[in-house]
């Protein structure tokens, strides 16, 4: 379903595409989906599901003693992600945004809601900076945008060595300039060393 | 075909667009309410897809034009930035059936529908460039900074057009002017400047 919305988008899709692609038995994808929006809810679930898990990680979890604050951590994974599996991600960040039906459109916009909070959380902690929810959708508008034109320009595993723009942009409303352009420095400093 | 007839055209394909949907489009309609035959419509664009895109072209560039005379105006770049999101933002508002195809409608089409819409907002990021030499960092700044500020204005524009809010849209400029300036000033600067608008308006 996510290879087939990257290529021809999701109002051209269909059950047949899907199936012939997945390689399964039209009867295989009826037991498993009522039709092609609900196969499509259930890969960009997927995803999402993904996206908040890597997230949720610690930086003690993954790659200790590689420079990176956890917040960093938690930016470069979810970049990692979207570089391994582009076809989710647009799925996610541009069909069900501009393409798909009004079911996509709330989920996108609900884990639109979850992501912004959190992104809120991450550069502020748990008390919040008296930035408003507009200002952390704002912000997490940044960071799509930037994902989208990657994507869309077929560079989706160069996102990874933008983790200093990302990270610049997730915590600048949050934490003042000063701090944001410290921690993109030392997010640039570790791209540099790992060469991703 | 003159072009008189080729503008109303254009706008009329994207009124179908917005108002049927991309599947139920009826060509011959906005035909007939532009005065073009089915031969000089099919001279001068083949088929409905490429008059659709002909139509996102010119709306593209006339909302470019919009905000790109706004900046154009004279005193800091702060205020340059307000005056061109004013600009836009009342566009948009007075238009709000072509905003909703300038964002979602022609986009969501297909890919290739899609790229020309990530296209129309690189076209946007010269106008917010000068905010590195105005906020005395430079290439301080990480290098996608004019397209993080862009992009987070567009989220919230976005956003309200999705959910019908068009109309809105210009009480809304102090928020979009913030959500702009703050990559390149940092919110103590930009929440002033914000204030600045907001008090102003």
């Amino acid at each position: 379903m996510a290879q087939s919305c990257a290529t021809v988008g999701y109002r051209a899709t269909t059950v047949e595409n899907v199936t012939e692609l997945a390689g399964v038995e039209r009867e295989r994808f009826d037991a498993l989906f009522t039709g092609k929006e609900d196969c499509a809810l259930a890969a960009f679930n997927k995803f999402v599901s993904e996206t908040l898990a890597r997230l949720s990680i610690s930086a003690s979890d993954r790659r200790a003693g590689n420079g990176l604050d956890a917040e960093q951590v938690q930016v470069q994974a979810v970049l990692e992600l979207v570089a391994t599996l582009p076809a989710f991600a647009q799925l996610a960040c541009v069909e069900a945004r501009h393409g798909g039906t009004a079911r996509l459109r709330a989920a996108y916009d609900s884990a639109s809601r979850v992501l912004a909070l959190m992104m809120e959380r991450l550069g502020t902690g748990a008390n919040g900076s008296g930035v408003s929810t507009l200002q952390a959708r704002a912000s997490l508008g940044a960071l799509e945008a930037l994902v989208r034109r990657e994507l869309t320009a077929g560079r989706a595993e160069r996102l990874p060595r933008l983790l200093p723009d990302f990270v610049y942009a997730a915590l600048v409303p949050f934490v003042g300039q000063r701090e944001a352009l410290c921690q993109a420095r030392q997010a640039a400093r570790v791209v540099l060393e790992e060469g991703t | 075909m003159n072009a008189i007839q080729r503008k109303t055209l254009l706008g009329e394909m994207l009124e179908e667009l917005v108002q049927r949907g991309y599947g139920e489009i009826s060509v011959d309609r906005a035909r007939e309410v532009a005065g073009v035959s089915g031969e000089e419509f099919r001279a001068e664009f083949g088929g409905k897809d490429e008059c659709l895109f002909a139509a996102y072209e010119q709306l593209s560039e006339e909302v470019v034009q919009v905000a790109g005379g706004g900046c154009e105006s004279g005193g800091p770049w702060p205020d340059r930035v307000r005056v061109g999101l004013v600009a836009l933002l009342e566009e948009l508002a007075a238009r709000p059936r072509m905003a909703q195809a300038l964002t979602r409608s022609f986009p969501g089409i297909r890919p290739a529908a899609y790229e020309r819409y990530v296209a129309l907002l690189s076209r946007f990021e010269p106008f917010v460039h000068e905010g590195r030499e105005y906020s005395g960092l430079g290439d301080e700044l990480p290098g996608e900074v004019e397209l993080l500020a862009v992009g987070a204005a567009e989220a919230i524009i976005f956003g309200e057009v999705d959910a019908g809010r068009t109309k809105g849209l210009p009480a809304m400029m102090p928020e979009i002017l913030f959500s702009v300036l703050v990559p390149f000033l940092g919110p103590d600067r930009a929440a002033e400047e914000m204030r600045t608008a907001a008090a102003a308006t």
